[in-house]
């Protein structure tokens, strides 16, 4: 993971030493010392971690229950399907405009759009996952006395939750596209302050403060990707036995 | 802690290619006395696990009844413990959580559940391997647990599809004397299909044949020998050499005869 962010960081010298107008590591890393300094980087994480996790936190729920419903209901599911994929490839930020114009140019309009754009996803690969638990381990359930509620929560859910964790990642992924597309469109619609930044850089001309903010959403997404998707991955699959972990011998 | 097992002249069907209809069974009757070790051998096909299924009311017969203790079977109930050709066990538990699944959904404290759990690892050898995982367990291993899982349940009727098929022949043959020992002390009855006719006769206080297309009883061989029994005993041989005929005469083996184009494989 080292050897690969110095490589980055040296193509990124490279770029910025051939184009005048990109800001190379060293005056990025110092207006992010000086954004660091004055509170504006926790300022800008701590906002964006609040805006992410709340929409987030709804879209998952919604996203997986839906998704559950769907998987036990084949005629439902067939009903809504081609819709959800529709949803699913179109560009959620297509919403930001129309959510800004109905809703009006508020934070809460611009996390209504990020927590829908995501829904479908995770629904999708929740359905998906749901359809793939092997009918063995349903029968299983079955002749052991689960039912209903009962067999979707203990047996359902957790032979279902590789898939369901995966379409988590990709709702995570479309809800930061989305947030970022609304800042791009109307300044400071959620509130986090990168609309603010992209607003400046606009006038100015001057990217080191959007570099420097690109970082700041660089460390976070990382942050969230190693210490909740790639552990919450790494653990269902090792105690699944779906890790190599060599021959016992 | 036994209930006998009655089916009346069942007839099954599925829906086969280009929407038909294709009979899985008919005209089967079958009795098993409560306690009984009955054994349903054929060769594959002819609707041996049709046959468990409607036991344990995961489908309903198209003709006929089928009753569990004197009533009627009306769905999947705790008294009636499927085993599986492969163990089942769900990957995300712990050894000590799959035997302990079906009690918890059958509303058994915690306590007692613990107690039962770890006395049926105990019984089949497990006791060591309680906190790992069924990807850490050999195929055999697997097959102990899923053995002490329904044991666990403490049902009334245990039914067995072909359970140690997939086994490697040590694992299975200490898996036939243990299964011997597991079923006197519990005293449940157990119909146990199998395609494998030393292993029904091994096992079975009574071995009943059918054929295919569609499944039929052909035959009964009552297994007299004293327990518990291995599949090398030469009496073991001589009884499932008669069950070999009865399959023979019904032209259900056709290992003498190879036949091009049909199904039909009994393994002696």
């Amino acid at each position: 993971m080292g050897v690969v962010g110095l490589v980055l960081l040296g193509a990124w010298a490279l770029a910025g030493a051939m184009a005048d107008a990109l800001p190379g590591p060293g005056a990025t890393l110092a207006e992010l010392a000086a954004m660091a300094g004055d509170g504006r980087a926790l300022s800008i994480g701590w906002r964006v971690a609040a805006f992410m996790g709340g929409c987030f936190a709804a879209a998952a729920a919604a996203g997986v229950a839906l998704g559950l419903v769907l998987g036990a209901h084949p005629a439902l599911d067939r009903g809504a399907s081609p819709y959800l994929a529709a949803l699913q490839a179109m560009p959620t930020s297509m919403w930001v405009p129309v959510a800004a114009i109905v809703l009006g140019t508020s934070p809460w309009s611009l996390a209504a759009v990020v927590s829908v754009g995501a829904m479908p996803a995770i629904m999708l690969a929740t359905r998906t996952a749901v359809k793939n638990v092997p009918p063995l381990l349903l029968r299983a359930g079955r002749t052991f006395g689960a039912r209903g509620w009962g067999l979707m929560r203990q047996v359902t859910l957790p032979a279902a939750l590789p898939g369901i964790v995966t379409g988590l990642e990709l709702g995570w992924s479309i809800a930061f596209r989305c947030l970022v597309a609304g800042e791009i469109f109307s300044g400071a619609l959620s509130g986090t302050g990168i609309g603010d930044v992209i607003f400046r850089s606009r006038e100015s001309g001057d990217l080191t403060e959007m570099m420097a903010t690109i970082l700041i959403v660089l460390a976070f997404t990382m942050t969230v990707d190693r210490l909740v998707f790639a552990r919450a991955q790494h653990r269902l699959r090792s105690s699944r036995g779906l890790v190599d972990a060599g021959l016992p011998h | 802690m036994s209930a006998s097992v009655v089916l009346e002249d069942v007839a099954q069907a599925f829906s086969g290619p280009g929407g038909g209809t294709r009979l899985a069974l008919d005209g089967v009757s079958l009795e098993v006395a409560a306690g009984e070790f009955a054994c349903v051998v054929g060769p594959s096909g002819c609707g041996k696990s049709t046959l468990l299924d409607l036991v344990a009311g995961h489908t309903r017969p198209l003709r006929g009844s089928v009753a569990v203790g004197g009533a009627p079977v009306a769905g999947p109930g705790a008294d009636r413990v499927m085993v599986f050709q492969e163990p089942a066990l769900f990957p995300w538990l712990s050894v000590a959580d799959n035997v302990g699944f079906g009690l918890k959904q059958t509303g058994v404290s915690a306590g007692e559940r613990a107690a039962a759990v770890s006395h049926w690892l105990a019984r089949v050898g497990l006791a060591e391997a309680a906190a790992l995982h069924p990807h850490q367990l050999s195929g055999g291993m697997r097959q102990r647990a899923a053995l002490a899982r329904a044991f666990a349940m403490r049902p009334q009727v245990l039914l067995m599809d072909e359970p140690f098929s997939a086994l490697d022949a040590p694992a299975r043959d200490r898996l036939h004397v243990d299964l011997q020992d597991l079923w006197a002390e519990a005293g449940t009855t157990v119909v146990f299909v199998t395609h494998n006719v030393r292993e029904a006769v091994a096992l079975g206080d009574r071995v009943v044949v059918l054929a295919s297309g569609p499944g039929r009883v052909i035959g009964e061989v009552e297994v007299g020998l004293r327990r518990p029994r291995v599949v090398e005993s030469t009496t073991v041989v001589g009884l499932a050499q008669e069950v070999r005929r009865l399959l023979d005469a019904a032209d259900q083996l056709g290992i003498g005869t190879p036949r091009v184009g049909r199904d039909g494989h009994v393994v002696i």
